[in-house]
């Protein structure tokens, strides 16, 4: 085995030392770190610079329109966003958006990880599947939805968010998956899952227990770009989302008309409530590696 | 132990299909099938085989200028999304030591993601108009006189949308491929003498290969079938390919918009199969 | 339960939330107190006249409606949420609105008809779906208000002046001689497509601060004064035409039928705003109705074409922003109108079909009425949308009067002072001088191709 074939193995060399390794100088960080960490820095500014419009504006009176300069100071925008006075159900579009989008991401990162384990083997047909699926990413999802509403209107099902707007959205979201899926299933050494049938587990325990752990940074971005790419989706739930609409065409219809400031109310919103959330999740994390490394005898 | 990995094989692969086959392989028939009919003025088909919108698209000037349009800000997303993707994804697997903080600080980066895009599509003309913050800010501190007018309804500002919305698609990919770069490789080419820019050229970028042509296949699906960032960044400035079918669907004229869905639909294929052919995932996965 | 016209319902009003007014037959005036019982908040429904089919149950009515739902679906200027919840909270059943945008909504009739029971169409939309024949043609006889509605779509003319017929016109996509026709017929007929609830005249806006005179005609948009300070908006069919119209102004050419132009016109149309684009005439081709106030009320655009709310909101802003009157002048100029909906779709049957006229009905006796004037539209039945508007009101946005008072948007947020004049007039004034109306072409699809040879230009 060459060096390239033992491509994993998790916690071979510790990261400090690999820093180190490209950082040698023996305190602060070489000059290619501030560059760096400057280039990040500009690129979360820039991330957030649309943000911070909306942070703004979503803080104006009833007279506030879409654009500075700023009008009033108040709280109205966020009692519009909840009590809807105005036109557009955004908040009931959200609800569902989010909905959909947990659904949606859920099931692609059930069905990439079954389709990467498939495909480490090469089986009959398994071009043709990968080739469709391909198709499927960068079919225009314009027509694709007409053509879903077309069938299920000849079927005489009728659409609904939870039902054809899942489906077509996966349509979307599993080539993401499976792709993830088998990039990281590549770099995976077979040698510890062969370990793990040696000490007699089961090939569901193997899974379990040896291949999610390791692929889990790719569950993870299987699971990031399945929900953004489902809460973001127009053109394939455009035709197939039912007599309700997800936010992002209940937005897009809004703009035919005045669109208020209570869109940037539900930006301010989403932000603070995934604030917390993120806080919430890494101080998990941090209490339990604590508390793991307070368990562990000091050397 | 082969043949039963050989049903476990399809086993696997069935959910996929009855997404696929529904959602895809029957609406994409349709599709195809309406290319080859003709619309009787107002929405209908009249099923009589004619090759006449391919020969339309195929002989229209308006075509190629649509596709180069299209292509234009494709490759201009990708290299931008690739150049700050690339390096974002490098500082934080190599420059940041813990890995939670790595891990924070990526969470940081898709927060605006929680955000609808079309909202923040909204937010653009805020922030880059004449009376935006960043034309007050530069006023201010004196570095124009005028407010700058390319930042809005421009090329420019279709490229800046999308590389604001597409860069998170490039750094997941590198970023989950520089984290596997085996760290002895790194040592290794340290002790052999390597400067650290020769550590990037020949170690980091050939291993992180996957990971960019993966986050290449990404954007370049997404800008190609694109049609309302350019629709309302460009201010009218530019058309795109789906731009142009998404006008004929509204007055109903299928054949013609289902032959150019099919025509990109198929140039699009063939670009990612080149990026695919160019790092061979697939015959990295399956020994 | 028959359909025959009831004698009950030509004269049995709606008793609305609001303002109670009971019907004066003595039977429904019976049934009346026995339904205020069962129904708190006393809003009864104009459904008397089907109670009264029903022998006995004027409950068992009430009781079965509560459980209809009617998906009305189309743009968001035309389908609004609080007109669909105060129709429900009057008429008993749920009422649920979808907006989607003027493409998409199209697309939905035509490949997913029965998912939709109330379709919202322009009206060349309605051409398209009455040749699908995915609507069922509205009886004019169960139309309450019908004979009040405004001549302009009952005869093709407003006191005396004959609405021109370029482009698609409301009377001429209206009528229909069965209810099943797929084609349409020129004149009034028992049988509509669809049943108009909004219309309006649309001109340029411009900032009369910043373009220094008055402007009253189309060709001043192209004015080279103007280079890098005018748009226009980024939709084919309408786009074009205010192209043509401001061209015709120009007394560059001259048009057979501006809504529906030869191949030659539209060359010609499209390669002269392609000649504009390519010297830096239009700062933008707005997509969304904010951009086009965004534009105009930062002062980067000083001209563009407008939608009236857009003129509105602007002038909410403190921003002084006109919307021309470009009255006809010597065959030329002239407001571009258009007209939204609703049609039947050809599904319904039954009660959800009952309830769906009681919609249709709703729709002109007047709430919905006053509430979209306050965007600038128009109803079809003025007067009875007068009696929800107060004095002020009526005398501003129908009369042309300076305004008695202050006048507020829809919403109850204030809007233009005492003294202020809507811009173009009364009414009458505006709708004269419709010259043109939105529409779909013969040659729609070479539109599209040379329009989007004009956007990548």
């Amino acid at each position: 085995m060459t060096p390239a074939d033992r491509a994993v193995r998790p916690g071979a060399v510790p990261k400090a030392v690999v820093a180190h390794a490209i950082a040698p100088r023996s305190s602060g960080r070489p000059w290619t770190f501030y560059v760096l960490l400057t280039v990040f820095v500009l690129y979360v500014l820039a991330l957030y610079g649309p943000m911070i419009c909306i942070y703004i504006l979503s803080f104006q009176d009833v007279r506030g329109g879409l654009v500075f300069p700023m009008k009033g100071l108040s709280l109205h925008w966020f009692v519009d966003l909840f009590t809807q006075v105005r036109t557009g159900d955004v908040k009931g579009a959200f609800d569902r958006s989010v909905k959909l989008a947990v659904i949606v991401t859920a099931i692609t990162v059930v069905v990439s990880f079954l389709a990467g384990l498939a495909f480490r083997r090469r089986f009959r047909g398994d071009g043709i599947v990968f080739y469709l699926m391909i198709g499927s990413l960068v079919a225009p999802g314009l027509v694709l939805s007409i053509g879903v509403g077309l069938l299920m209107n000849f079927i005489g099902i009728e659409g609904r968010w939870y039902t054809s707007a899942v489906g077509a959205q996966l349509s979307w979201t599993l080539p993401f998956g499976v792709l993830v899926m088998f990039a990281v299933m590549s770099r995976f050494d077979r040698a510890w899952e062969e370990a793990a049938y040696d000490l007699g587990a089961t090939r569901w325990q193997a899974i379990r227990l040896v291949v999610i752990p390791i692929l889990a940074p790719g569950i993870v971005a299987v699971a990031l770009f399945g929900f953004t790419l489902s809460y973001d989706e127009f053109a394939r739930t455009l035709q197939t989302a039912g007599s309700l609409n997800t936010l992002p065409l209940e937005i897009w219809s809004m703009t035919l008309n005045v669109t208020s400031p209570s869109l940037y109310a539900l930006g301010t919103v989403t932000t603070i409530i995934s604030f917390v959330i993120i806080a919430a999740c890494l101080g998990t994390i941090g209490l339990i590696q604590k508390r793991r490394a307070s368990r562990v005898p000091a050397y | 132990m082969a043949a039963r990995e050989g049903a476990f094989g399809w086993l696997y692969i069935s959910p996929l299909m009855l997404v696929l086959v529904p959602f895809f392989v029957a609406p994409i028939l349709v599709v195809l099938a309406a290319s080859f009919l003709q619309s009787d003025g107002f929405g209908g088909i009249i099923p009589s085989f004619t090759l006449g919108s391919y020969v339309d698209i195929f002989t229209s000037g308006l075509t190629l200028n649509l596709y180069v349009e299209t292509i234009k800000f494709t490759v201009l997303t990708w290299f931008f999304s690739l150049t700050i993707g690339f390096w974002v994804a490098y500082f934080l697997v190599f420059h940041v030591r813990s890995p939670l903080l790595a891990i924070g600080l990526f969470l940081l980066c898709t927060v605006p993601f929680w955000t609808s895009n079309i909202i923040r599509m909204i937010s653009w003309i805020p922030l880059l108009g004449k009376e935006g913050l960043i034309n007050m800010a530069l006023i201010r501190v004196g570095v124009v006189r005028e407010p700058l007018e390319f930042l809005l309804f421009s090329s420019f500002s279709v490229v800046v949308a999308y590389v604001h919305q597409l860069t998170i698609f490039m750094i997941v990919p590198i970023f989950n491929s520089m984290a596997r770069i085996d760290k002895r490789a790194v040592e290794a080419a340290l002790d052999a003498g390597a400067s650290r820019f020769d550590i990037i050229r020949l170690v980091v970028l050939p291993l992180s290969k996957n990971g960019i042509a993966l986050g290449s296949i990404f954007v370049v699906s997404i800008v190609m079938g694109d049609f309302f960032v350019v629709k309302v960044m460009s201010g009218g400035g530019s058309a795109s390919v789906v731009g142009a079918f998404y006008e004929d669907i509204g007055v109903l004229q299928y054949p013609s918009a289902a032959a150019s869905a099919v025509v990109l639909t198929i140039v699009v294929t063939l670009l990612v199969t080149v990026i695919l052919r160019s790092v061979d995932v697939r015959k990295e996965l399956a020994r | 339960m028959s359909k025959d016209r009831d004698p009950l319902t030509k004269s049995t009003k709606y008793t609305m939330s609001k303002d109670h007014r009971t019907t004066d037959r003595a039977s429904t005036k019976r049934g009346l107190s026995r339904r205020a019982l069962l129904k708190a908040g006393g809003a009864v429904l104009g459904g008397a006249a089907g109670a009264g089919a029903i022998t006995g149950f004027p409950t068992i009515w009430a009781q079965e409606i509560k459980n209809i739902e009617l998906r009305h679906v189309g743009v968001s200027y035309s389908v609004v949420k609080a007109v669909g919840d105060q129709a429900a909270k009057d008429l008993g059943f749920k009422v649920t609105m979808q907006n989607l945008d003027t493409s998409a909504a199209i697309n939905r009739f035509i490949t997913q008809p029965d998912s939709v029971d109330i379709a919202d169409v322009e009206g060349w939309q309605s051409k398209l779906a009455t040749k699908r024949g995915i609507l069922q043609g509205i009886e004019v006889k169960k139309i309450k208000e019908f004979d009040n509605i405004l001549p302009i779509f009952t005869k093709g003319e407003l006191e005396g002046h004959k609405i021109p017929r370029q482009g698609i016109s409301p009377y001429e996509a209206m009528y229909i001689t069965t209810p099943e026709a797929t084609e349409l017929h020129e004149g009034v007929t028992d049988w509509m497509t669809f049943l108009p609830q909004v219309y309006n005249a649309d001109s340029i806006g411009y900032r009369p601060d910043l373009v220094g005179h008055e402007v009253t005609e189309w060709k001043e948009l192209l004015d080279p004064k103007f280079k890098g300070k005018a748009a226009i908006l980024d939709v084919p069919a309408i786009g074009i035409m205010d192209a043509a119209l401001c061209f015709e102004s120009a007394g560059l050419i001259e048009y057979g039928n501006k809504g529906n132009m030869t191949k030659k016109e539209i060359d010609f149309t499209a390669n002269k705003l392609i000649e504009l684009k390519k010297s830096g005439h239009f700062r933008a081709t707005w997509t969304t109705f904010d951009q086009s106030v965004q534009l105009m009320a930062a002062g980067e655009v000083i001209i563009q074409s407008m939608w009236s709310p857009a003129v509105a909101a602007v002038r909410v802003k403190g921003i002084p922003c006109i919307y021309a009157p470009v009255f006809v002048k010597n065959g030329k100029e002239g407001y571009r109108g258009w007209c939204n909906g609703m049609g039947l779709m050809r599904h319904l049957s039954g009660k959800k079909l009952d309830a769906a006229y009681e919609y249709l009905n709703w729709y002109l006796s007047g709430w919905q009425g006053a509430f979209v004037s306050r965007y600038g539209y128009y109803s079809p039945v003025p007067s009875t949308a007068k009696k929800f508007m107060t004095d002020t009101e009526w005398a501003f946005w129908y009369e042309g009067k300076p305004a008695p008072g202050p006048i507020s948007d829809p919403y109850g947020v204030p809007m233009e002072k005492a003294g202020t004049v809507r811009d173009g007039g009364s009414f009458v004034q505006r709708v004269t001088n419709i010259s043109c109306w939105n529409t779909l072409m013969d040659e729609a699809v070479f539109m599209n191709k040379r329009w989007n040879d004009f956007k990548v230009a």
